[in-house]
C-alpha cells in the first residue's frame, strides 16, 4: 500500500516453458489484455516448482503467487505438473498454518492455445488479491 | 533429399535425414508447417498434444505446430531448408540424381509478426485453419504460432483488393504486393512424399444436410471446436444458437466403406479410412469430459480399435464415460426447421457390447448436433503430383506401393510415407516417415554424415562446429572467475514494444542495475544491424553476460544465444526478457504499467544472469556398430538397412533359424509370396559382409547409454555349452516379435477338428485336397487365452478373410461361416471383406456377453485335463464309424435366432501375444512394457520407434501385432533412427541437466522415486554426505532436464543447470520497481 492508500498487487507467476509459456505468448499474439502487475518466472517444467520458491516469494512480499502448467496428462515431462501440483498444495498448507490466506496461491493448467484463459487467470488473481489486500508479510 | 509435404510425416523425415548428415529440402504447399495434425487439439488414445515430444530435444518450449524445436525459424537445423508455399513442377533424372523444379509464392522475410497488416486489412475470409468456423484477414497467419512464424497474403488475386494499407503500415517494409512468384531448380538424391490426405467433403452427400443444416458439422470442425487453440478455446457450442449441445451424434463412415460413386467426380471410397472410429471415440469422450450431462452417441458399423491401447480406450469410452455406441449406419439426417435440432432414425437395441436381444423397431431421436466422421481421401493435388513425379496411383487415387516394399513408389528413388500411401494415423505416419528416411539414407549411403551437425550448443548446433572449422567462429571465452559485466539491450521491435513500453527509459533503468556495464535501446535487435551491434558491443566492452529485452524465448532465444556465441560467449550466459508478447502487447492500454513491468522483468533478467555459469556438452564418438535383437522379418529388415548404409550389425536370434513368424505364412491376402521374401531376406543377411549373426543366442546384459552401449550375448552351443560374447555398439534395435497364443477355448486341443487359423493356413497350403472334401468350415474370431488382456490382434480378420477366400476358391460349395465381434479390415484391406462377402462367406456377429458355444462330442474329454489327453483322431459315435459332429451354437442378433452349425472344421483366430522373453528383455534393457505386455515406446503417437532411453529403437510386432508390410516400415524406421546415431561424429551429451553434489547426498532415494523417467540411481561407488557409501548419480546422457528431482531433494543436493535456485529465487517476491506515484 502506498502513501495514497492505493494498493497495487504485486504477483509472481511461475510458468513452465512448454504450454504455460506458450499460453502467455498466445495471449500476447491475440493482444488480450490483463493487468501489468504479474511477473513471470520461467521454469523448465512445473515439476521444478520448489516449495521454497513459493514461500520465498511470499516472504519477499509477493501478494500472490501462481503456477501455470501444461494440462494434466499433457506435461512435456510426463508427470512434472502433477509433482508441481502436489507441492503447491503443500505450500498452501504451510501458508495457511502461518496465517497467510491459501487463496493467495493458485495453480492453473493451460494448453498453449489458451491465451484467453491465461489472461483471465491473470485478471482473476489480481482481483482476488485486491480483495484480500496486501501480503501480511509486506512491511 | 527432397521431402514433399510439411505435416508430421514430412517433418519427421526431414529431421531424420538431416540428423544423418544429409541435406533436406522440406517443401510444403501451404504457407505453414504442421499439416492436419496442427489442427488437432488432442490425440487418441492419449488425449494429449505433446508435439513438443516429437523428438528428444528439450529446452525450447512449445514447438507446435512443428514436432521439434529444430524446425522453429531461428533454431532451424542447418541441414534443413524449409520451403513453404512451394509446389513441385517437375522431377527429372533417376534415383540418386534427380533435378527438381520448384515454384514458390512470395515470402515476407522481414516480417516481425507485429500483426499490424492484419489489423488494417479490410478483407475477411473464412479461416482454413479453423475449418471455416471463424474469419481471418486476407493478410494473416494461419494460426498464432505458425511455423514459419510470419504473416502471408492469402491469395492475392482472389481475396486481396490491393488497397495497400498493409504495405503502408508495415514497420519493416516486409509486405510486398508486387513480389513475383519464383522458380528454382534443386538437385537431390531421393524424394520422400509426405503429402497426407484430404478429409472427405460431405457436401457431396446431400442426405446429410451438411452446409444446409447449421448443426451438422464435420469431425474436423469438431476438432477445432474442442481444441484449446480453436475459435472458442475448447468450448463446444451449437453453430445455430451458441448453446452448449446436450445431445451429440457421430455418424461413422461418411465417405468411407461406401461403394457408391458420389460427388461431381463420381468417386467411390469402398476402403476404410482407419482413423475415424478412434477419433470419433476421442471426440465423444472429450464431449463427455467437458460438457456436463451431455449424451454422446456414435453410430458405427464395426468399431475398429485395432492398435495399441485402443481397445482399452474404446472400452473406457463406452463403459466409464457412458458414450453410447449403436451398430448401424444412418442413411439420412432431417432437421426441425424451428429449432435446428436434427432427427435420426435407427433400429433400437443394437448397442455395442451387449448381446442385443432387445433389437427392436426403428426409433427416431432428436439431437442438438451431428458430427459427420468424414473419411480420408487422396490429397488435393495427388494427380498433378503423380504426373510431375512420374509415379503411379492406386485404384483409389492413393500412392501405389507393393506389399513387401511399402515405402517405395513405382519410381525408384521416390519414397512415400503416411496417409498418401494409405489412410493412417499419426503414429504410423511417423513410423513411415522415419522408414522412408532410412530408405533415402540407404540410397545415399556415400553421403551419410557429410554435413555434420553437432549438438555441442543446443541452440546453435551445426553452425558452431562448421564456423569453427572454417575459422569464422572463435573459441569460447572462459569467463570463470570474472566479475560479471552485463550488457543489456532493449529492443523496440519497430514500435511493437516501443509504442507501449518506454524502451529508452527501460534501458536507462537497466544501466543502474548491479554489474550492468552497458545498456542501450535498439530499434530492431533481431535484424542484422541489431545483431552486429550486440556482437560488437560484447567484444568491445568485454561483456561476459548479455541480457536482451525483446520478444519470446520460444522464437528468439536461440538467435541471441547464437549471437553471443559468435562474440565468444557461452550461449548460457545470455538471458532474454519477453517485453513483447508478455508485456507491451498485453498491456497496450497501460503504458506506465507496461514500462514498470518491463523494468521489473529486465531487473529479473539481470539478476538471473549474474550468477549464470557456462554450460557445455560432452562429445562422445559413437560406436559404429548396431545390435539388432530378433531375426524375424523386422530384425532382418532393420539389420539390412543399417548394414547397407555402411555400419556393422550384430544380429541376435534366439532360435536356430532366421525368419520368425514368417515361416508360418504361406500366402498373403494381397497375393505376394511371403516365402520368397523370407528366402530373399535370409540370403541377403547371410551374404552381407557387415552383418554378424548370433544364432541360438540371447542378450543377457545391456549397459551404457546412447553411442556407447555394451551388451553380452549368450549363445547355446551344441552340447549345452554356453558362450558369452561382449559387444560394443552405438545403437540397439529391439525386434523380438510376438507369437500366436495357443492355450485354447472352444475345444482347441480336445478335437483335431478345432485348429488355430495358422494351422488352417497350413492345411490350405499343403493339403488343399482336404479342403476340397469339406462342406462347412467355421471360423471364430477374437479368441484369447483365459485371463489374457483384451486387445485387438489387428491382423486376424484379414488373415481369416484371406483363408476364407482361398477356401471359396478351392471349393466354392464349402460353406464358410465367420463368427466375429467386429471385422477389422482397415485401410484398403476392406476389399477382402467385400470379396469374401461377394463369394458367399457368411458373417455372424457375437458379443462378449453372448459367445458362441462349441460342443465337442465326447463330454468326458471336455472336463478332463486338456494337455494330457489330446486325442489323435476325432471321437467316434456309438453307431457306425462316422465321427460325431461338432456343434456350434450362436445367437444371431439381427433375426434374434439361435443358429446351430455343424462344421467339419473350426478355425480359431488366436490372439497374438508378446514373445515369452519380452519381460526379461525389458528388464535387461531397462525399457518399459505396455498393459498388453508389449514393449512400450517413448510416445505412442510422436515417437513410436523410440524409447525414452536414447539409442534404443523398437520395430515390428514386439511393439504390437502388425502386418508384414507394417513390420517392414517399422523396421526401416528403427534402422533410420539408429543410423542417425551411428553416423554422428561425435554425439554430444549433457547440457541443461541435473547434477548431484554428492557431498550433500544422503542417498535417500527421493530422486530415484520422483524422476518421471527413472534416471537417477544410487551408486555404491560414490560417497555421499559424511563420506558414507552410496550417493545419487544422474546420467547426463539420459537426464531430460525437467528439474523435478531438484525440487524434491530434501537435502538440496541436486541443482538443474541454467535453472539453479539462486537464479530463480532472485526474481521472486515484491517488485523491485515501485509504482511511479510511489517513488
Amino acid at each position: 500500500m502506498n502513501s495514497n492508500g492505493h494498493f497495487e498487487p504485486e504477483i509472481t507467476a511461475f510458468t513452465c516453458i512448454y504450454c504455460a509459456y506458450m499460453a502467455a505468448d498466445t495471449a500476447g499474439a491475440l493482444k488480450l489484455q490483463y493487468p501489468a502487475n504479474i511477473k513471470l518466472v520461467r521454469l523448465p517444467c512445473t515439476g521444478k516448482t520448489d516449495v521454497r520458491y513459493i514461500l520465498e516469494a511470499f516472504e519477499k512480499g509477493a501478494d500472490a503467487v501462481y503456477v501455470v502448467a501444461c494440462p494434466l496428462g499433457n506435461c512435456h515431462h510426463v508427470r512434472g505438473n502433477e509433482r508441481g501440483r502436489a507441492r503447491v498444495a503443500r505450500a498452501r498448507k504451510l501458508l495457511e498454518s502461518i496465517g497467510i490466506e491459501g487463496e493467495r496461491l493458485e495453480m492453473y493448467f493451460l494448453s498453449g492455445g489458451q491465451g484467453a484463459t491465461f489472461a483471465k487467470a491473470a485478471r482473476e488473481m489480481t482481483e482476488r488479491v485486491r480483495k484480500l489486500g496486501p501480503n501480511p508479510l509486506r512491511q | 533429399m527432397l521431402i514433399i509435404g510439411g505435416g508430421v510425416g514430412g517433418m519427421r523425415a526431414a529431421i531424420d535425414v538431416a540428423e544423418a548428415g544429409l541435406k533436406a529440402y522440406l517443401v510444403e504447399g501451404t504457407p505453414a508447417l504442421g499439416g492436419r495434425v496442427a489442427q488437432l487439439g488432442f490425440m487418441f488414445p492419449t488425449h494429449d498434444c505433446v508435439l513438443c515430444r516429437g523428438t528428444s530435444d528439450h529446452g525450447y518450449g512449445c514447438t507446435r505446430p512443428s514436432i521439434s524445436p529444430i524446425l522453429l525459424d531461428n533454431n532451424l537445423h542447418p541441414n534443413i531448408e524449409v520451403l513453404t508455399s512451394t509446389d513441385v513442377l517437375a522431377c527429372d533424372g533417376q534415383a540418386g540424381d534427380f533435378t527438381v523444379r520448384l515454384r514458390r509464392q512470395p515470402q515476407y522475410a522481414k516480417c516481425i509478426n507485429c500483426g499490424l497488416c492484419a489489423d488494417v486489412c479490410p478483407v475477411e475470409r473464412p479461416s482454413g485453419f479453423q475449418m471455416g468456423l471463424t474469419l481471418r484477414k486476407a493478410i494473416s497467419k494461419s494460426a498464432p504460432r505458425a511455423v514459419p512464424d510470419s504473416y502471408y497474403l492469402l491469395e492475392k488475386t482472389e481475396a486481396c483488393d490491393e488497397c495497400r494499407k498493409c504495405v503502408e503500415v508495415c514497420p519493416t517494409a516486409a509486405v510486398n504486393l508486387d513480389a513475383a512468384v519464383t522458380e528454382r531448380t534443386i538437385h537431390v538424391g531421393a524424394v520422400i512424399l509426405a503429402v497426407g490426405y484430404k478429409p472427405f467433403n460431405p457436401r457431396e452427400m446431400q442426405e446429410f444436410g451438411f452446409g444446409r443444416f447449421p448443426n451438422v458439422i464435420t469431425s474436423m470442425q469438431y476438432e477445432r471446436l474442442a481444441s484449446h487453440s480453436g475459435p472458442t478455446e475448447g468450448t463446444v457450442a451449437r453453430p445455430s444458437d451458441g448453446r452448449p449441445p446436450k445431445k451429440i451424434a457421430w455418424l461413422q463412415c461418411i465417405g468411407s466403406r461406401d461403394q457408391r460413386a458420389v460427388g461431381a467426380a463420381q468417386v467411390a471410397a469402398p476402403y476404410c479410412s482407419a482413423i475415424c472410429c478412434m477419433y470419433a471415440t476421442k471426440e465423444a469422450m472429450l464431449a463427455k469430459q467437458r460438457l456436463p450431462d451431455v449424451e454422446a452417441h456414435i453410430f458405427t458399423m464395426d468399431e475398429r480399435a485395432f492398435n495399441k491401447e485402443y481397445n482399452a480406450y474404446y472400452t473406457q469410452a463406452r463403459d466409464r464415460h457412458g458414450v453410447q455406441y449403436t451398430r448401424c449406419r444412418i442413411s439420412e439426417i432431417r432437421q426441425d426447421p424451428a429449432t435446428h435440432d436434427l432427427m435420426l432414425r435407427y433400429p433400437s437395441g443394437r448397442m455395442h457390447g451387449e448381446a442385443a436381444p432387445g433389437q427392436g423397431p426403428i426409433v427416431e431421436d432428436r439431437y442438438d448436433m451431428v458430427v459427420l466422421a468424414v473419411g480420408v481421401r487422396p490429397p488435393e493435388q495427388a494427380d498433378l503430383l503423380a504426373r510431375a513425379l512420374g509415379i503411379e496411383l492406386n485404384e483409389y487415387g492413393f500412392c501405389q506401393t507393393d506389399k513387401f516394399s511399402p515405402l517405395e513408389t513405382s519410381r525408384p528413388g521416390v519414397f512415400v510415407c503416411g496417409a498418401f500411401a494409405s489412410p493412417k494415423e499419426i503414429g504410423e505416419t511417423i513410423i513411415d516417415a522415419s522408414g522412408a528416411a532410412a530408405e533415402a539414407m540407404r540410397l545415399m549411403r556415400e553421403k551419410l554424415g557429410r554435413l555434420p551437425s553437432s549438438r555441442q550448443y543446443p541452440f546453435i548446433y551445426g553452425e558452431a562446429r562448421l564456423l569453427q572449422e572454417t575459422g569464422l567462429l572463435g573459441p569460447e571465452r572462459d569467463v570463470t572467475g570474472e566479475k560479471p559485466r552485463v550488457g543489456v539491450f532493449v529492443c523496440g521491435c519497430g514500435g511493437s514494444i516501443a509504442d507501449v513500453v518506454n524502451a529508452p527509459q527501460t534501458a536507462a533503468f537497466a544501466a543502474g542495475l548491479p554489474d550492468v556495464v552497458h545498456a542501450e535501446y535498439l530499434p530492431f535487435a533481431c535484424f542484422p544491424d541489431g545483431l552486429n551491434h550486440i556482437r560488437r558491443a560484447t567484444i568491445d566492452l568485454e561483456l561476459n553476460r548479455v541480457v536482451v529485452g525483446a520478444c519470446s524465448h520460444r522464437t528468439h532465444e536461440s538467435l541471441f544465444q547464437r549471437t553471443a556465441r559468435e562474440a565468444g560467449l557461452n550461449p548460457y550466459l545470455t538471458e532474454m526478457v519477453n517485453l513483447r508478447e508478455q508485456c507491451a502487447w498485453v498491456h497496450a492500454a497501460d503504458p506506465d504499467g507496461a514500462t514498470r513491468k518491463a523494468k521489473e522483468l529486465v531487473r529479473l533478467g539481470v539478476s538471473r544472469i549474474r550468477p549464470a555459469q557456462a554450460i557445455s556438452k560432452e562429445p562422445r564418438a559413437p560406436s559404429r556398430t548396431a545390435l539388432v535383437i530378433g531375426g524375424g522379418v523386422s530384425g532382418m529388415t532393420a539389420a539390412l538397412a543399417i548394414a547397407d548404409s555402411g555400419f556393422d550389425v550384430h544380429l541376435v536370434e534366439k532360435s536356430d533359424a532366421l525368419g520368425g513368424n514368417l515361416h508360418h505364412i504361406y500366402y498373403v491376402a494381397e497375393g505376394a509370396n511371403p516365402q520368397r521374401l523370407l528366402r530373399d531376406l535370409v540370403n541377403r543377411i547371410i551374404a552381407h559382409e557387415r552383418i554378424t549373426t548370433h544364432m541360438k543366442s540371447e542378450v543377457v546384459r545391456h549397459a551404457g547409454s546412447v553411442g556407447a552401449f555394451r551388451s553380452v550375448v549368450r549363445a547355446r552351443a551344441p552340447g549345452g555349452a554356453v558362450v558369452e560374447t561382449e559387444i560394443d555398439h552405438g545403437a540397439t534395435v529391439l525386434a523380438t516379435g510376438a507369437r500366436e497364443s495357443s492355450d485354447g477355448r472352444y475345444g482347441l486341443g480336445l478335437d483335431p477338428r478345432v485348429v488355430r487359423q495358422s494351422e488352417l493356413e497350413e492345411l490350405i497350403a499343403h493339403q488343399p485336397e482336404r479342403i476340397v472334401a469339406m462342406k462347412h468350415i467355421a471360423m471364430i474370431q477374437c479368441v484369447r487365452p483365459e485371463g489374457a488382456p483384451d486387445y485387438c490382434s489387428r491382423t486376424c480378420c484379414t488373415n481369416t478373410l484371406k483363408n476364407a477366400i482361398r477356401i471359396k476358391m478351392l471349393n466354392p460349395n464349402c460353406r464358410v461361416t465367420i463368427l466375429y465381434k467386429d471385422i477389422i479390415t482397415y485401410g484398403f484391406r476392406e476389399k477382402f471383406y467385400l470379396e469374401a462377402r461377394r463369394r458367399g462367406v457368411l458373417f455372424v456377429r457375437y458379443t462378449d456377453g453372448d459367445r458362441p458355444i462349441v460342443e465337442i462330442p465326447n463330454p468326458k474329454l471336455q472336463i478332463s485335463n486338456r494337455k494330457s489327453q489330446i486325442p489323435k483322431t476325432a471321437p467316434q459315435s456309438a453307431i457306425g464309424n462316422q465321427p460325431s459332429a461338432i456343434v456350434v451354437r450362436i445367437h444371431e442378433h439381427v433375426f434374434g435366432q439361435t443358429l446351430e452349425l455343424q462344421p467339419d472344421l473350426i478355425a480359431l483366430s488366436m490372439s497374438i501375444a508378446p514373445g515369452e522373453d519380452t519381460a526379461s528383455l525389458a528388464q535387461a534393457l531397462h525399457v518399459p512394457l505396455s498393459t498388453e505386455g508389449f514393449f512400450l515406446e517413448a510416445h505412442l503417437k510422436m515417437r513410436p520407434m523410440d524409447f525414452m532411453e536414447e539409442g534404443i529403437f523398437l520395430a515390428g510386432i514386439a511393439h504390437y501385432p502388425k502386418f508384414i508390410e507394417e513390420c517392414i516400415s517399422y523396421a526401416l524406421a528403427a534402422a533410420g533412427r539408429a543410423i542417425t546415431v551411428l553416423s554422428k561424429e561425435p554425439l554430444y551429451i549433457g547440457g541443461v541437466v541435473a547434477i548431484v553434489d554428492q557431498a550433500k547426498c544422503t542417498g535417500c532415494l527421493t530422486c530415484v522415486r520422483s524422476c518421471p523417467f527413472g534416471i537417477p540411481q544410487i551408486r555404491v561407488d560414490f560417497k555421499g554426505v559424511g563420506g558414507l557409501t552410496g550417493a545419487a548419480w544422474i546420467d547426463p546422457a539420459r537426464c531430460q532436464g525437467c528439474g523435478t528431482c531438484t525440487a524434491e531433494c530434501p537435502a538440496k543436493a541436486i541443482e538443474l543447470l541454467n535453472y539453479r535456485d539462486e537464479q530463480i529465487m532472485s526474481g521472486v517476491g515484491r517488485w523491485g520497481v515501485r509504482v511511479e506515484h510511489e517513488l
